[in-house]
């Protein structure tokens, strides 16, 4: 089965994908508030969260966002 | 604490806070803004109130609309907001404000709280038990593939990638297992992870050495797999510590973290306890704890000092009187100048005894550990002997009965000793969480399982520290108008008047409340006093020594209030449930003779000790411990907190000091003391369980030995067994939950407010 | 729609256009004679086409009010649409291949019209144009709602869309006219595929860069679904495809892997596009719309971000359970085989995390017939998996492969799980996106939903029964171990079950038709609904919640 020693490596790749993501995930606080972020999409249509217009003082270093 | 009645007297800040969150400080309230990366202020709030996605958005989007948030997020697992404030000097005040209007009560949460959620060791921990997911995933493939069958060149393949995968994975998941293992042998001991450390590098080794040889065996799926469950195992008994922890901070009440000072030109300035030095002049407001040991210059007020030195009843103070850290100042403003610096207060000092209480129960070896010091020289004389055996009975053929003795290693590997405690815990932790209690760590349960002795603290862990009316008087005219000054004060004793009468209260005006003495105003018109005796006597008749608090209508007779402590609830079947099941609860109480004998003598409690300093409750755990036996302390002061360090076990109510919270193994948030015994019984199930566990254990290994030894271990059996008695492990301890259904019990009470500022 | 793009952008889109038709001009220059030229023909008019679109509004007025503060919704509006008319065209193909089995005459004596041509149309049709768009349209709404961000671009959206559309186009043409690679669900020719590779690439920026752009710090667990949906179709539509054209100017191809060594290439791509074409993706939706439409949040999120973890490191491995008992080694199939029942606990924990996500509101399905479409596709899916994981085995494989058993799974996962969950949230999703207080008719809703339901039904029921009996026939011997029935006699036996197919699948197409009628109607007709609900989150008001985040 000479098509699995590409197969497999090719599988074993997106295994390691999956893992970096999980990692990933992981660091980037994905899972510390679990119930919280399950609620969330039930109010993210409502209202404008923020008036879309208020006048605020520039912060100061706005590429973290980025 | 009912917040709902209004309190004229304290500043309109105060009252909100009040409906708030009872006591809360205003310099406390400002030193828990910190300047973040951006410069901006950050504020975590504490906000208990917090039931669902509703409440979230209905926070968020209120706090958003406010000029000066800039950004807020709301966590509801940990029911806290994470607030991003224009400037770092801004006051949180407002918003705590803002929040109670909309029906939240907000404290600033603790200050450790923001970079404690990180909690590095639990994603560690989750990060290795990933990684062993992973690896023990694709090795598992390969593996199955090699069991039916491939063979050959591709089984030399399979080998290959497995050991390629295997290698890094045990190096990185292996890590707490290595780590914690070479800590104990330094020390000279045996852990479970010694052998576990052992036969996994073992197998790993063996399995390298076959792979390169071209063998046909190789375990390196169980190794990992090993590591996947141990893994589970530790992930899931660190979450459960974590989740305790991080909910008795959510309880956070704060001690002071700094006061404000009187300066030269007469102006208040924040500053931070470690700055205060003696002789400073502070400015203590109604609701604000004492942050460092006072005397007081000016003003008079009333202190409540009962989680300091466990008095029930609150104490007048004036100038002159000195006051100690920790204790709360009720009803009016004080100055007062500091006498010793914060490190060297009461409340350092009793903090300071804690922790030299606490290193006499470090000598305490969990039962996994116990059967550790066993199992592992066991194991490795049986793996030695069937080395040594093997060899002599195949003529020196060492690469077979190397083989076979390195299987025994993994066959006995502990997985199901290793699994076997903590799952148990973990199951039983999460049954006392639904109850509404929470336990530190695992060793907590076993040692409650042992006691033979019970002692428990009086005020506030047996009654409920606050006061109740025995008789109403039977003036209609009376009740009203006590009624209607009583509910202008914070007071205790006014508070459990009010609480008691239910006539129409009258009309007052001209209301003035005198700290220490209490509230005088005109009732419908009358002039009339409710505070002290002597007070109220001044301008009525009174009788020669009446008991305070008294009651009367200026020219009238006054009446006096019979005030008694509550018995918290449940205090009763509890004491009887532990004394029926032959264990004797003595009580260790800081208060006056009379009072502690009055409560012990209504709950049946035989064994009296009152007046106790926080040294004297010391003494009397270490002499309980000299004498062989295993205590449970229940307790919450501060005074109490050194006493619950020392104890074999201890528990306290989710009203208690933080010291006392801290100290504890086991915190219950229902206000009923019926917790107590509940627990204990669970913990009892637990240790029954542990026990079954064990001997599951042992029966495997008991019919996997001999297989091992005589080299019939192939890596599809160690796989398969080990994999089933894990299983069989984890369910047997499932049941723990079932048979918490057949106890009573009560809907897990939410942790309100209420319980949290008692 | 122009209205929404400036004119920089309309100058963009044009020259793109005008590229693509360039192609498609080369194309047809360089396949004269083949059907690569037909092909040609067909992508030069498709863009030029949206090039005159474009160009008819190049100066009409442009946008003035901030786009930042709105969700871009053209494209997902486009999407659903585009879905609704693929989901009517493939259903008819596949109630016509239905019928043709029972009734061969239907293939009115024409080439192009025969079973072994509109097949692959019915199932491209579905699967690609109908849940394919369906899946671009909902994702873009879904990662724009769960970021609280609006897409980076005003181009690439449509790009993607239209240009997966001409892939469909492409394929489902190419079919009629004979092209095919011979590979199932992967029929397309290598053109085609090449085109399809560019689209997806550019879809798979655009989600990563509005995720990246979110205001919201968390990603809600439906975007992982769809990312994983992305990305492994990316990867398995590469390495299937992977085939060296006969000619430049041909549509010919050939497999660069050969023999058994192809047949395991097509499926590990076969059942990974079961996995994250017809099941990730789905699930994205389901734990979107389902939790939105119930009002209450997933019963467990944990549990759904764990199934999905176990989900996507199950199915890669499961493929050769389509290879049973063939020239693949013995151990790759129990490999394949041992997966596919481990495969059922992640799955089933999917299934029962929905259901029990409206245990506590019964109320609301049994009054909502949208929510009803979501609870039926969660039984489904459950339904469907234990019964694939069941087939899976091989003694079990060897009665079910070859026969209409696989066609009655395939369509209890397809009708039941993928066509249901998608019409339940194109009927929650219409009246948000369109901001109309409800559907036009919610009578029509609840027929749809009956109908799709029996259709369903009858499907699946008829071909577990033929299934069956064609199996167990196959199998009989008589005394002298000879067959005791001919081929023919088993088709006999068939019959009746096609005529029920048909029948089934035609109750099916009509609620099809329905939707499509009731969504058309909604936007024409329903009342606007004021004020206009939901806007992105503007990043500067909440940047700081992200430092938080790390
Ligand atoms: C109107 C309802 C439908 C009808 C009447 C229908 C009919 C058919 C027929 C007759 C076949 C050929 C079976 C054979 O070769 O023996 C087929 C195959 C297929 N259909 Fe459908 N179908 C319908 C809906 C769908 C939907 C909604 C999907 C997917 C979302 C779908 C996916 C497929 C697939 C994947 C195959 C190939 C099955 C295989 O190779 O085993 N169908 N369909
Ligand atoms: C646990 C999940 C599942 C497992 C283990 C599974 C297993 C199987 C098996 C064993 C076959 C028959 C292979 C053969 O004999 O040729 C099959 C065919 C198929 N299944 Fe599933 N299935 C699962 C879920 C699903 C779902 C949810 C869908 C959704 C649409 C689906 C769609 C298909 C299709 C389209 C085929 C036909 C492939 C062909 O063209 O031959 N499966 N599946």
């Amino acid at each position: 089965m000479s098509i699995l020693t590409f197969l497999i490596p090719v599988t074993l790749c997106m295994g390691a994908i999956g893992l970096a993501a999980f990692f990933w995930s992981l660091r980037h606080g994905q899972y510390e508030d679990l119930s919280g972020d399950a609620e969330r999409i039930l109010h993210d249509d409502d209202a404008p969260l923020v008036p879309a217009h208020t006048p605020r003082p520039p912060v100061a270093t706005k590429e973290t966002t980025k | 604490m009912t917040g709902t009645t209004t309190q004229s007297g304290t500043s309109a800040v105060a009252g909100a806070v009040q409906v708030a969150s009872g006591p809360l400080d205003r310099a406390q309230t400002r030193a828990s803004v910190h300047a973040n990366a951006q410069g901006r202020g950050t504020v975590i709030l504490s906000v208990p109130g917090i039931r669902c996605g509703g409440c979230v958005a209905t926070i968020e989007r209120a706090l958003r609309q406010r000029e000066d948030v800039v950004a807020a997020r709301v966590n509801l697992t940990l029911r806290q907001a994470n607030i991003t404030l224009l400037d770092p000097d801004s006051d949180p005040m407002p918003i705590i404000e803002a929040l109670a209007k909309l029906g939240y009560a907000a404290t600033p949460a603790e200050i450790g709280t923001a970079d404690d959620k990180a909690d590095p060791v639990g994603k560690n921990l989750l990060r290795s038990l990933a990684i062993a997911g992973f690896g023990a995933m694709n090795i598992m493939l390969f593996s199955v593939g090699v069991w039916s069958g491939a063979d050959g060149q591709t089984r030399e393949t399979f080998h290959l990638v497995s050991a390629l995968i295997a290698v890094p994975v045990v190096a990185y998941a292996g890590q707490p297992f290595y780590r914690s293992a070479f800590g104990a042998l330094r020390l000279g001991r045996l852990n479970m992870d010694v052998p576990i450390a052992l036969a996994v590098t073992l197998a790993l080794v063996l399995s390298l050495f076959e792979t390169m040889r071209g063998g046909e065996h190789v375990f390196f799926d169980a190794a990992v797999t090993l590591l996947f469950f141990l893994l589970v195992g530790r992930y899931l008994d660190h979450l459960m510590r974590e989740r305790a922890r991080s909910a008795v901070t959510g309880l956070a009440r704060l001690s002071p973290k700094g006061a404000m000072i009187r300066q030269n030109d007469g102006s208040l300035a924040y500053a931070a306890l470690a700055s205060v030095s003696p002789g400073a002049i502070l400015s203590i407001a109604e609701n604000e704890r004492v942050p460092v040991d006072v005397r007081i210059v000016s003003g008079g007020t009333d202190i409540d000092r009962s989680l300091v030195t466990g008095e029930a009843m609150p104490m007048a103070a004036g100038p002159g009187d000195t006051l100690e850290a920790g204790t709360l100042n009720l009803t009016g403003v004080i100055e007062a100048e500091a006498l010793r610096a914060a490190d060297e207060s009461f409340l350092a000092r009793m903090i300071e005894m804690q922790s030299a209480a606490e290193s006499g129960r470090g000598r305490y070896v969990r039962i996994a550990d116990r059967a550790a010091r066993l199992y592992a020289p066991v194991v490795h004389l049986l793996a030695l002997t069937t080395f040594i055996g093997w060899v002599l009975a195949t003529g020196g053929d060492w690469q077979t009965s190397a083989f076979v003795a390195i299987s025994v290693l993994i066959i006995t590997c502990p997985c199901a000793l290793a699994l076997a405690v903590p799952v148990a815990h973990v199951v039983a932790a999460g049954r006392l969480m639904r109850e509404g209690v929470l336990m530190k760590d695992g060793s907590a349960l076993e040692r409650l399982s042992e006691i033979d002795r019970a002692v428990f603290d009086k005020t506030g862990t047996l009654t409920t520290g606050m006061p109740a009316v025995v008789s109403v008087p039977d003036d209609a005219a009376i009740r009203s108008g006590a009624r209607a000054l009583a509910a202008r004060s914070v007071h205790p004793a006014a508070r459990a008047i009010a609480a008691r009468l239910t006539d129409l209260p009258g009309l007052v005006t001209d209301e003035t409340e005198v700290p220490g003495f209490g509230v005088e105003a005109m009732v419908d018109g009358r002039r009339a006093r409710l505070g002290r005796a002597d007070w109220v006597g001044e301008i009525a008749d009174i009788s020669q020594n009446a008991a305070s608090p008294a009651f009367a209508f200026a020219g009238g007779t006054a009446v006096s209030f019979d005030l008694s402590e509550t018995l918290r609830q449940g205090a009763g079947q509890a004491v009887a449930a532990l004394t029926a099941a032959g264990i004797p609860v003595s009580m260790l109480s800081g208060d006056m003779e009379s009072r502690a004998r009055r409560v012990a003598g209504e709950l049946g409690i035989g064994d009296v000790r009152h007046g106790a300093t926080p040294a004297d409750k010391i003494e009397t755990l270490e002499t309980l411990r000299r004498d062989g036996h295993l205590t449970l302390m229940v307790g919450d002061g501060l005074n109490d907190a050194a006493a619950l360090a020392a104890a074999h076990v201890s528990m306290a109510p989710s009203s208690a000091s933080d010291a006392g919270r801290t100290a504890a193994d086991f915190v219950f948030l229902r206000d009923n003391l019926e917790s107590v015994s509940a627990t204990w019984q669970v913990a009892r199930d637990t240790a029954r369980i542990v026990r079954q566990n064990f001997g599951l254990a042992i029966a495997y290994n008991c019919i996997a030995i001999p297989l091992a030894v005589a080299g019939l271990v192939t890596p599809l059996v160690a796989a398969l067994a080990m994999s089933g008695s894990s299983i069989l492990v984890i369910a047997n301890a499932l049941r723990l939950n079932r048979t918490g259904k057949s106890h009573p019990t009560h809907r897990a009470a939410p942790i309100t407010v209420q319980e949290v500022s008692a | 729609m122009m209205s929404n793009l400036t004119g920089a952008e309309r100058t963009t889109a044009m020259t793109i256009a005008g590229f693509g038709a360039l192609i498609g001009l080369a194309m047809a220059a360089a396949g004269h004679g083949d059907p690569m030229g037909v092909h040609g023909w067909i992508v030069l008019a498709f863009f030029g086409v949206l090039f005159f679109i474009v160009a008819s509004a190049l100066y009409s007025p442009e946008p003035v009010e901030d786009r930042a503060l709105s969700y871009y919704d053209d494209p997902t509006k486009v999407g659903i649409i585009l879905a609704l008319i693929w989901a009517v065209v493939g259903m008819f193909m596949g109630v016509w291949v239905a019928s043709q089995l029972a009734w061969p005459d239907l293939r009115f004596e024409g080439a192009w019209s025969g079973f072994g041509r509109l097949r692959p149309v019915h199932t491209s049709g579905v699967i690609f144009g109908f849940g394919g768009n369906a899946l671009i349209a909902t994702s873009y709404h879904i990662m724009q709602r769960t970021s609280r961000a609006r897409m980076p671009g005003q181009i690439s959206p449509w790009f993607v869309l239209l240009g997966f559309n001409l892939f469909c186009i492409l394929a489902a043409s190419g079919y009629v006219m004979g092209v095919t690679q011979s590979k199932e669900y992967a029929e397309a020719e290598w053109y085609a595929d090449i085109w399809l590779v560019v689209v997806w690439v550019v879809y798979f920026i655009l989600y990563m860069r509005t995720l990246s752009r979110r205001n919201e710090p968390h990603i809600y667990v439906a975007n992982w679904y769809y990312l994983s949906f992305i990305l492994v179709v990316a990867i398995l539509h590469i390495v299937n495809n992977l085939a060296v054209p006969a000619s430049w100017t041909g549509a010919k191809s050939y497999s660069l892997f050969s023999g058994v060594q192809d047949a395991m290439t097509q499926w590990w791509y076969g059942h990974n596009a079961v996995a994250f074409f017809l099941t990730t993706g789905f699930l994205g939706m389901l734990y979107y719309f389902l939790p939105k439409r119930a009002g209450r949040p997933i019963y467990s999120y944990r549990l759904s971000i764990l199934s999905f973890w176990g989900i996507v490191f199950f199915y890669i491995w499961v493929g050769s359970h389509h290879l049973h008992y063939t020239a693949l080694p013995h151990w790759v199939q129990t490999l394949g085989m041992t997966f596919s029942v481990m495969l059922l606990v992640p799955s089933w924990a999917s299934a029962g995390n929905a259901l029990m996500t409206l245990n506590g509101a019964w109320g609301k399905v049994r009054d909502d017939a949208t929510l009803r479409f979501m609870m039926m596709a969660a039984v489904f899916y459950g339904l469907s998996t234990f019964e694939g994981s069941f087939m899976a085995i091989r003694p079990v494989n060897g009665l079910s492969h070859y026969t209409d058993w696989t066609v009655g799974h395939v369509h209890a996962g397809a009708m039941g799980w993928v066509a249901l969950i998608t019409f339940g949230s194109i009927y929650a999703l219409t009246p948000v996106l369109w901001r109309r207080e409800t559907m036009y008719s919610w009578k029509a809703v609840e027929w749809h939903f009956w109908l799709a339901l029996s259709g369903t039904v009858i499907y699946v029921f008829s071909m577990w029964n033929s299934g069956i009996i064609q199996g167990l026939m196959w199998r009989t011997y008589t005394e002298t171990g000879t067959l005791k029935f001919s081929f023919v006699d088993s088709l006999v036996a068939m019959h009746p079950y096609y005529i029920a197919r048909a029948f089934g699948g035609l109750l099916f197409l009509t609620g099809a038709c329905i939707c499509l009628w009731n969504v058309v109607m909604t936007i024409l007709h329903v009342p606007q609904k004021a004020p206009e609900l939901d806007y992105p989150t503007s990043s500067e008001a909440m940047e700081p919640a992200l430092p938080a985040a790390e």
